[in-house]
């Protein structure tokens, strides 16, 4: 029983991390309607920023985000005003763009680096927090706890205020929210923009628990489109929930099957889903402006 | 009694609560040219959907020639001998205006230059030839549209279904495809028209179908239907025409 | 004028260009790849760079099939690559069976493979479909590093060195040279077929428009599935020709989705998606240029080749959308066509 326990809370604290980089993806994916490979990549500036901001300044990896996540909110910006806002309604290229920028960050980051496998410290990291049976690394419990908060906050300023207010406005008609004013270019600017630095929050909340290397962003890109689809798209909930959800899939399937398969279990998952219920779980109307077919 | 050519028997298409079609029965004679009008909003082009596949129903069915063809694919249809234009004109457009033509003419020859042949032919009677080697992408709005009809017409269909095939051309082109389908329809085509423009309607259609809100207002000659009451406040209640 | 159906009859302005015609284009464009390979006899350092880009220049010409003419954009022919190099390395350690012999058989078993997981994924459009072809790609990884006894897990597979024809074996590069321009020559004169046929005005029409394209009488999956399946006969061959090429593979390696699923899409389209020779053009263009750079770079600043190819997959998205080709066809029309 503790076992399954441990499982349990293994894989929420997994799902924890993916919810966190699935947030981000998923508010790019519903608003702005393109499917950024290169989210993964921006996880991983996140993490070599968090890096830096230690190496330079001393800062603790729970203090980087003040410097990370402005940083990469620009390059957010950045990235969507000169690589993806001329191909709006070219959907294949936008995958092809963000497939180039994918390869030319993490390269760039292999050069400068040479490939050496960095990691920060925390003055959290020996840190373990006791629940009955069970020990937890608080850095993981913080992630789950940030990957909440980050939920709720998004959720709620979506709602709230004016500017998320444009912003679910657009999502769900573009056309209509142009007609009523809405700068549309700016706000799907705007939403990249957070969408990114959501990422880089989640490279600076991930730095202590991995060894840094350029490719790292591959190992969150997959799980992460498979949480989106999973929770539906532009859900900020169902990224959450579908978070937690691919989290408990990976570790149930690696404990009850095997280790090696648990990838193939969770992707064999998400295709099935992306087939039943191509929607997602709390989808919400308008997936097949961005490439869903409906059903005749 | 011998089946219909064309039968339509309480077809229905419900959107959530909203009936778009609902229950709306018909039939069409071989060779007939038949206007559907009716107010904005009024269901035709989901009667449209329903006719040729693309929407599936949720209620009642579609027989041609004594077949029930409600469960046939929008391709299989097709085959059938279903052609039709697209409200918000559908054009393939990287492709030539020729090809767009021999996608239709695929339907009835292998061969890409007798598709090339029939789509060429399709092209001169819409009075697109010269447009040919243009990719479908560059056309007017007008020229999209005559496409379209060029691309059925080489399908070489036995019902042609024209979603609004007018709007957006000029008093000389109207006259135009008014004259290419009375010359068709006279070869044996069967035409169903999805029309705006009434006096289009009262020089080409002996019957007229009328739709208001899903449903079937008002059947029967074009001059009894545009003089029912019910008709001209369906329409004067949305509009002043 | 009435209806003509001799193709004498046909006016100028129904010109198309058939397969009868396309034909002495394509056998000229492979004989002057194979005089390339004759020019630079003797230097294997030359030939080993254009046996790869004619083995991807193939393999792109490949995906063009399904990826460019039907705007299908797998990112998963790494699958049917992978497919065909350990089939035939497997025949080929157990039964000693000749790679020439297991061609036909990786082709249909590629080709029923493809038909098999592309029918549930063609429901998907768009990026949608690119994401699931990317997820079936980690699915067959982990599947095939599992099974490490048919694919020799992450340590992978080596050919034994029989040197011979039979055994598609060669000391010489000049001869796998000239085995890769064969290759090319498969699939260009698949492409050229199916691009002068029905099936590739289909693709082309499911690609532009669904909707129009069904109202026409196409079976939009049957065309698709027909596409793919033709895709991944010739990916496959192409994984046999590699694994001979190379003679050690191992499944990272082949199910790469950099190296093979992505690079593939990426030479096509920055040559001339939906084009005959345009993925030709692409890999004359980007294989050489990522040997030189690889060369140049590789030991000063690591992953700077690809830099340079993320750099270029983001201008051609953005500049280049109809590739190399594209853009000189353009050109050409604009020559050619006067302005009405």
């Amino acid at each position: 029983m503790t076992e399954f326990f441990n499982i349990i809370a293994v894989g929420l604290l997994l799902g924890g991390i993916y919810s966190l980089v699935a947030v981000g993806l998923n508010l790019i994916f519903g608003v702005v309607r393109i499917v950024n490979f290169a989210q993964g990549e921006f996880v991983m500036l996140g993490m070599y920023g968090t890096f830096a901001a230690q190496m330079a300044l001393g800062f603790d990896p729970y203090i980087a985000p003040v410097i990370v996540v402005p940083l990469l909110f620009a390059l957010g910006c950045a990235v969507y005003w000169l690589l993806l806002r001329p191909l709006q309604g070219e959907p294949m290229m936008q995958v092809f763009a963000t497939f180039g920028l994918l390869m030319a960050l993490e390269n760039v980051v292999l050069a400068v680096t040479r490939g050496v496998g960095y990691s920060v410290n925390s003055a959290l990291s020996q840190v373990s927090i006791k629940l009955g049976p069970l020990q937890i690394g608080l850095t993981r419990v913080i992630v789950l706890t940030a990957a909440t908060a980050v939920a709720i906050a998004l959720g709620w300023y979506l709602k709230t205020s004016l500017p998320g207010k444009a912003i679910r406005a657009i999502a769900q008609d573009r056309r209509a929210a142009r007609l009523m004013g809405i700068n549309v270019d700016r706000m799907y600017m705007i939403s990249f923009g957070i969408g990114t630095a959501l990422a880089g929050l989640a490279g600076c909340l991930l730095a202590p628990l991995y060894t840094m290397s350029p490719q790292i962003g591959a190992n969150f890109i997959m799980p992460a489109f498979a949480v989106v689809v999973l929770g539906g798209l532009g859900s900020v909930a169902g990224a959450y929930a579908g978070g937690i959800i691919v989290g408990l899939t990976e570790a149930l399937a690696g404990y009850y099957l095997d280790p090696a398969l648990k990838q193939a279990v969770l992707f064999m998952v998400f295709i099935i889903v992306l087939l039943v219920r191509p929607q997602g779980l709390f989808g919400i109307a308008g997936a097949e402006e961005v490439g869903l077919r409906e059903e005749h | 009694m011998t089946a219909a050519f064309l039968d339509v028997r309480s077809a229905s298409k419900h959107f959530g609560g909203l009936k778009a079609v609902d229950d709306v029965s018909f039939a069409i004679a071989p060779g007939e040219l038949v206007s559907i009008i009716g107010p904005n909003g009024a269901g035709k082009t989901t009667l449209f959907n329903l006719l040729t596949g693309q929407l599936a129903p949720s209620g009642g069915s579609v027989h041609f020639k004594g077949h029930d063809i409600g469960r046939l694919r929008p391709n299989q249809r097709a085959r059938l001998g279903f052609g039709r234009t697209f409200q918000i004109s559908q054009t393939l457009t990287s492709m030539s205006v020729l090809e767009n033509g021999m996608i239709g003419a695929f339907l009835h020859h292998r061969g890409l230059e007798a598709a090339a042949a029939k789509a060429w032919s399709a092209l001169e009677q819409v009075g697109l030839a010269n447009r040919a080697a243009f990719k479908a992408g560059e056309l007017t709005l007008g020229e999209r549209r005559r496409l379209e009809v060029a691309r059925a017409l080489a399908m070489e269909p036995e019902v042609l279904l024209l979603d609004e095939v007018m709007a957006g051309l000029n008093q000389t082109e109207v006259q135009e495809i008014i004259d290419l389908v009375q010359r068709l329809n006279a070869t044996g085509v069967t035409f169903l028209v999805i029309e705006h423009n009434l006096k289009v309607v009262r020089a080409f259609s002996r019957r007229v179908i009328v739709l208001n809100r899903g449903q079937l207002l008002a059947e029967g000659s074009a001059a009894d239907v545009l003089a029912n009451p019910e008709v001209i406040q369906a329409y004067v209640g949305k509009k002043g025409m | 004028m009435k209806n003509t159906e001799t193709p004498t009859m046909l006016p100028p302005g129904a010109y198309i260009r058939t397969l009868r015609r396309e034909l002495p284009v394509t056998a000229a464009v492979v004989a002057a790849m194979a005089a390339l390979v004759i020019l630079f006899a003797g230097d294997s350092f030359s030939l080993n760079i254009l046996a790869t880009t004619f083995l991807f220049a193939g393999l792109a010409t490949a995906w063009n099939i399904i990826g460019g003419l039907g705007g299908q954009f797998s990112l998963g022919h790494s699958v049917f690559f992978a497919t065909g190099a350990i089939i035939s390395a497997n025949l080929f350690l157990v039964f000693q069976l000749s790679p020439w012999l297991s061609l036909p058989l990786v082709a249909a078993v590629a080709a029923l493979l493809s038909v098999a997981v592309s029918w549930p994924v063609f429901r998907l459009r768009g990026p949608f479909f690119s994401i699931a072809t990317m997820a079936l790609t980690e699915v067959a990884l982990a599947l095939a590093i599992y099974f490490d006894r048919f694919t020799g897990g992450a340590r992978g597979l080596s050919i034994p060195f029989r040197l011979g024809l039979e055994n598609m074996i060669f000391r010489d590069r000049f001869s796998y040279a000239l085995l890769m321009v064969g290759y090319l020559a498969l699939t260009l004169l698949v492409m050229a077929i199916v691009t002068r046929s029905r099936l590739g005005y289909s693709l082309q029409a499911v690609r532009d428009n669904e909707d129009a394209a069904m109202a026409s009488g196409i079976d939009v999956l049957r065309t698709k599935l027909a596409g793919m399946a033709i895709s991944a006969a010739l990916t496959a061959v192409g994984g046999t020709l590699f694994l001979m090429f190379v003679r050690v593979v191992d499944p990272p390696t082949l199910f790469s989705l950099f190296d093979v699923g992505v690079k593939v899409a990426m030479i096509a389209l920055v040559g001339g998606i939906g084009t005959i020779y345009g993925p030709l053009l692409g890999a004359l263009f980007l294989v050489p240029l990522e040997s030189y750079l690889r060369a140049q770079l590789g030991g000063s600043v690591p992953g700077g080749n690809l830099i340079a190819l993320g750099v270029v997959l983001m201008l051609t998205a953005l500049f280049l959308r109809r590739g190399i080709f594209g853009a000189v066809q353009s050109a050409w029309h604009r020559l050619r066509r006067p302005a009405l």
